[in-house]
C-alpha cells in the first residue's frame, strides 16, 4: 500500500496569513457606560454580549533569542466552548502613515487538553489574567471592552482582583495580507468614538 | 475814582458820647479822651478808600507796593496791608490823587500824539463779517448738518432692519432643514463624507451580506421662491436615492395549477405595503422606505435565484429574467416574481386580487425576513475570530467531512417556499375534498373540525362521520388527519395508521370506504340498543360483487325473539343491500317435507326477502333500520 501523496509546499493560504489590525484605548470606569450606549448605536443591532475569558500566556525559552509566545484563552461563561489558541506576530514595520498596528495573526481552535498538550510541548505558564466586558461588532470590524483582573492563586478563577480602574478597549479586524482599506475605516469609526475614548496604535515593545 | 465819602456825613456835629475807659475803685470814671476836630477828620480820612472801585483789583498790589513809600515801617508779613496810625492820614489820599494825575496826563501826552497823525494812527479794528452777516444763514446751515446726522442714523438703523429681516428669513428656512435633518438622522443612520451627508438605507447592519451599497444622499432643497407662497408639502430636505432603486416593488408569488379539482390557488403579492401617508411623515420618509422595500425584494430575490440555481430536486427549476418557476407537485406550478415599477409607468398586467391563501401570507413574508437575516452568534472566547460556532467546533471535536456537511447543510430559503407551498396546497385540497363529499352525500354526515392552531408545515384536522340523530350511537368512525407537506397520515379510533399520498383520489376513496363501513357498524350499535342479536359482523366481507374502492361490510342481527333476522350489506361503490329472514311459518310457498314432520320447526327462520330500502321512510338508513327493527320485533 502506498503512502497518500503528502504536499511538500507550505501551507500559504486559509488563515495561516491573517493579519491583525488593532487600535487600543482605554476609559475610565466612570465613562464606560457612556460608552456602552454610543457603541450600542454604532454597532450593528444585536443585544450586547458579555464574556468572561480567562487568558493564560505560554511561554517557549529557547537556547537563543527571544521567548515564543503563545496565548490561550477559555470562556468561563462556555465551559463547554473550545479553547482558542493565538499566536501574535511582531508589529510589521510598514509606513508610518498605517493607522493600525498591524500583526501576523494565527488563531486556532483547541480541546480542553490545550495546557497539558503545551506543558508536555515545553512551554511554560508565563502569567494568567481574566478579561471581562462585552463584545460588539459593525461588519467585520469587533470591539472589546474589557476589564482586567488578576488573578491571585494560579488556576483560581473565583479570586480575582481588578488590575486598574479602567477598562480596555480594542477595535481589531482580522484580514488577509495587502488590505490597506481596513485601517482606514477602522480609524474612521474610531474618529466616531473620539471624546469618549481615544483609540490609537500602541506599539508593545515601547511600553516594555 | 469814586470816593466812599457816604461815612462822612457823621462828620458834622456829632457829638459822640465819651466812651468810658476806666472805671476806677472809687467810682470814678475815666473818659476816653475825646478826639479833637482835626483827629476826627483825620480818622476818617483813613476810611476813604480809593481803591473801592472796579480796577481795585489791579490796584491791590500797587497799594501794597505804595505802603512802604511812606514811613518804612518793619512789616514781616508781605501782601497784607495793615492799619499804620503812625502814618499821615493823608497820605493814600495823596498817593491816590498823583496816580490819577499821571494817567490824566498819559492820556492827554497820547491824544496830543494821536492828533499829530505822523507817528500813530487810530484805525478801526476789523469786524470778522461772519459775526456781523445774518445768522439766519448760519442756523440754515446748522440744521442741515444736524439733518443730515439724524437722516444718517436712521438711515443706519432701517438698514440693519432690513438686514436681520433677510437673516432671519434665511434662518427660518436654514432652521427648518437643520430641524428636517435632525428628525432624519434619528430614523435613518447619517454620516457626513466631505460636504456630503450621505445615508445608510441597506440592511447590513441587520445582519444582511447583499452587496448593494445602499448608499443615500442628503441635498438641501433650495429650489424655492421666497416670494411666491410656499406650498403646503414644502420640504427643505431632499434625498437622492441610488438609480436603481427608484420606484417600487414586491414580490408576486402564484400557485398555478391547469386541472380542475383545486383550480387556480391564486396569486398573492409580497411586500406591497402601500405606503400610507401618516400626516407628519415627510416625502423623504415615504421614498427611503419604498428604496428600502426595493432592496429587499431584490435581496430576496437573488437569494432565491441563487439557490434555484443551485439545489438539485427531481424537478429543475426554471429562472426566467424576474421570474421563478418550479413544479412542486407535478402539475402544480409555482412561481415567484420580482415585480420592480419605476415612476410613474403603471404596470400592464392589472394586479389581480388577493386570493385565499391570504392568512399565509404574513407567516410568509415574516418567515423570508427572518431567513435573509443571518443571524450572528458572537464567539466565545471573545478573541476567536468570527465565523460559525459548529465550523470553530470542527477542529477540536475531529469531526469528519460527513459531520461537517451535516452540521453545514440548512435549507435554504426556496426549499422553505416550495416546502410551504406544497402545504399549502395540500391542506387547500384536502378541505376542498372534504367539503365536497360532505355535501354531496347526505345520509352519513362528514363532519370536519379543523385545529387553529398550525405549523407552517402541518396541519390537522379531525373527521367524524355520524348518522343524523344518532350521533350518540353511531360514533366508531372517527379519523384524525394530518397534514403534513407531501403526504396525509390518518389516524383511526381504532388505532390503525394509514399514509395517504397527495392524490386526491386517494382520500376520497378512503372516506368512501369509511362512509359505507360507518353504516353498518352504526346498525351493529342500533341493534344493541334495540335489543337484537348480533349474529355476524365483518369489516371486510369477501363474498359479493367485488368493490373497487375499499371492501364491503356486512352484518347480521337476529331479533331478541329470534324469528326475524337482518342482514345489511353495504360497500362503497354498491351501495346497501338489506334482507330480512322470515319464519317459515311466513313463507308463501311451504315446501314440504317428510323429514320435518313438528310443526315448531315452522317457527325457525327460512327465506330472505330484500328490502328496498329507497321506498321505506326515513331519513337517513339508520332510522329505516330502527323502524325495520321496531317493525319486526312484535308487540308484548
Amino acid at each position: 500500500m502506498e503512502a497518500p501523496p503528502v504536499t511538500v509546499m507550505p501551507v500559504t493560504g486559509g488563515t495561516i496569513n491573517m493579519m491583525e489590525y488593532l487600535l487600543q484605548g482605554s476609559v475610565l470606569d466612570q465613562s464606560l457606560e457612556s460608552l456602552l450606549h454610543r457603541l450600542r448605536g454604532l454597532c450593528d443591532n444585536m443585544e450586547p454580549e458579555s464574556f468572561a475569558d480567562h487568558e493564560l500566556v505560554y511561554l517557549l525559552k529557547g537556547q537563543q533569542g527571544n521567548p515564543f509566545m503563545l496565548r490561550g484563552r477559555r470562556s468561563l461563561l462556555h465551559p463547554t466552548a473550545p479553547w482558542h489558541l493565538r499566536y501574535l506576530g511582531q508589529p510589521e514595520v510598514g509606513d508610518k502613515s498605517r493607522h493600525a498596528l498591524v500583526r501576523n495573526c494565527v488563531d486556532v481552535a483547541a480541546s480542553h487538553s490545550l495546557p497539558e498538550f503545551l506543558n508536555e510541548m515545553g512551554f511554560r505558564m508565563d502569567h494568567e489574567f481574566v478579561a471581562k466586558g462585552q463584545v460588539f461588532r459593525k461588519g467585520a470590524m469587533k470591539v472589546v471592552v474589557s476589564k482586567l483582573l488578576r488573578v491571585l492563586a494560579t488556576g483560581n478563577t473565583e479570586n480575582t482582583e481588578p488590575l486598574s480602574l479602567s477598562y480596555l478597549v480594542e477595535l481589531s479586524v482580522l484580514a488577509p495580507a495587502g488590505q490597506d482599506t481596513v485601517s482606514e475605516d477602522m480609524r474612521s469609526f474610531a474618529e466616531q468614538l473620539k471624546p469618549l475614548v481615544h483609540l490609537e496604535k500602541i506599539d508593545p515593545k515601547r511600553l516594555m | 475814582m469814586r470816593l466812599h465819602i457816604s461815612s462822612l456825613t457823621g462828620l458834622s456835629a456829632s457829638s459822640v458820647a465819651a466812651a468810658v475807659q476806666e472805671v476806677s475803685l472809687d467810682g470814678l470814671e475815666t473818659y476816653v479822651p475825646l478826639l479833637s476836630m482835626s483827629q476826627n477828620l483825620a480818622k476818617l480820612a483813613q476810611r476813604i478808600d480809593f481803591n473801592q472801585s472796579s480796577d481795585s483789583d489791579e490796584d491791590g498790589p500797587e497799594r501794597e507796593s505804595r505802603e512802604p513809600w511812606g514811613k518804612p515801617e518793619p512789616e514781616e508779613d508781605e501782601g497784607t496791608v495793615k492799619f499804620q496810625p503812625s502814618l499821615w492820614p493823608w497820605d493814600s489820599v495823596r498817593n491816590n490823587l498823583r496816580s490819577a494825575l499821571t494817567e490824566m496826563c498819559v492820556l492827554h501826552d497820547v491824544l496830543s500824539v494821536l492828533k499829530d497823525k505822523k507817528y500813530m494812527a487810530l484805525d478801526p479794528v476789523s469786524q470778522d463779517p461772519a459775526l456781523t452777516k445774518t445768522p439766519q444763514v448760519f442756523q440754515l446751515i446748522s440744521k442741515k448738518k444736524s439733518l443730515a446726522t439724524a437722516a444718517q442714523l436712521l438711515l443706519k438703523g432701517a438698514e440693519k432692519l432690513t438686514k436681520s429681516l433677510a437673516e432671519n428669513q434665511e434662518q427660518r428656512r436654514q432652521r427648518d432643514f437643520n430641524s428636517e435633518l435632525l428628525r432624519l438622522r434619528s430614523q435613518w443612520k447619517l454620516r457626513k463624507v466631505g460636504h456630503k451627508i450621505l445615508g445608510d438605507l441597506s440592511y447590513r447592519s441587520a445582519g444582511s451580506l447583499f452587496p448593494h451599497h445602499g448608499t443615500f444622499e442628503v441635498i438641501k432643497n433650495t429650489d424655492i421662491d421666497l416670494d411666491k407662497k410656499v406650498p403646503d408639502d414644502y420640504c427643505p430636505l431632499n434625498v437622492q436615492i441610488p438609480s436603481d432603486l427608484e420606484g417600487s416593488a414586491y414580490i408576486k408569488v402564484s400557485i398555478q395549477k391547469q386541472s380542475a379539482d383545486i383550480g387556480d390557488l391564486g396569486t398573492v403579492s409580497l411586500f406591497r405595503r402601500q405606503p400610507k401617508a401618516k400626516p407628519g411623515s415627510q416625502m423623504w420618509h415615504l421614498k427611503l422606505e419604498a428604496a428600502q422595500n426595493v432592496l429587499l425584494c431584490k435581496e430576496i430575490f437573488a437569494q432565491l435565484s441563487r439557490e434555484a440555481v443551485q439545489i438539485k430536486s427531481q424537478i429543475p427549476h426554471i429562472v426566467v429574467k424576474n421570474q421563478i418557476i418550479s413544479q412542486p407537485f407535478p402539475g402544480l406550478q409555482l412561481s415567484i416574481s420580482l415585480c420592480h415599477s419605476t415612476g410613474e409607468k403603471k404596470s400592464q398586467r392589472a394586479s389581480p386580487d388577493k386570493s385565499k391563501p391570504d392568512d399565509h401570507l404574513y407567516v410568509l413574508e415574516h418567515n423570508l425576513h427572518q431567513l435573509i437575516r443571518e443571524v450572528h452568534t458572537m464567539p466565545h472566547p471573545a478573541s476567536s475570530p468570527f465565523g460559525h460556532k459548529r465550523l470553530r467546533l470542527a477542529g477540536p471535536m475531529a469531526y469528519d467531512k460527513a459531520e461537517i456537511s451535516s452540521l453545514q447543510q440548512s435549507e435554504g430559503l426556496l426549499e422553505k417556499i416550495i416546502k410551504q407551498a406544497k402545504h399549502i396546497f395540500l391542506r387547500s385540497r384536502t378541505a376542498r375534498t372534504i367539503d365536497s363529499l360532505a355535501s354531496r352525500i347526505e345520509d352519513p354526515q362528514i363532519q370536519a373540525h379543523w385545529s387553529n392552531i398550525n405549523s407552517v408545515y402541518e396541519s390537522s384536522v379531525k373527521v367524524l362521520i355520524t348518522s343524523q340523530g344518532y350521533e350518540q350511537i353511531c360514533k366508531s368512525i372517527q379519523l384524525q388527519l394530518n397534514i403534513g407537506v407531501e403526504q396525509i397520515r390518518v389516524v383511526h379510533r381504532d388505532g390503525r395508521v394509514i399514509t395517504l399520498s397527495h392524490q386526491e383520489q386517494e382520500l376520497q376513496d378512503f372516506l368512501l370506504s369509511q362512509m359505507s363501513q360507518h353504516q353498518v357498524h352504526a346498525v351493529q350499535q342500533l341493534a344493541k340498543v334495540m335489543g337484537w342479536h348480533v349474529l355476524s359482523f365483518s369489516n371486510h366481507v369477501g363474498l359479493g360483487p367485488i368493490e373497487s374502492i375499499g371492501n364491503a361490510s356486512a352484518i347480521t342481527v337476529a331479533s331478541p325473539s329470534g324469528e326475524h333476522a337482518i342482514s345489511v350489506r353495504n360497500g362503497p361503490e354498491s351501495g346497501c343491500k338489506v334482507l330480512v329472514q322470515f319464519p317459515r311459518n311466513q313463507a308463501k310457498e311451504l315446501p314440504k317435507s317428510d323429514a320435518v314432520q313438528d310443526a315448531r320447526w315452522t317457527h325457525l327462520r327460512g327465506p330472505y326477502r330484500e328490502v328496498h330500502c329507497g321506498r321505506m321512510e326515513g331519513r337517513n338508513f339508520v332510522y329505516k333500520m330502527e323502524l325495520l327493527m321496531a317493525a319486526l320485533s312484535p308487540c308484548p
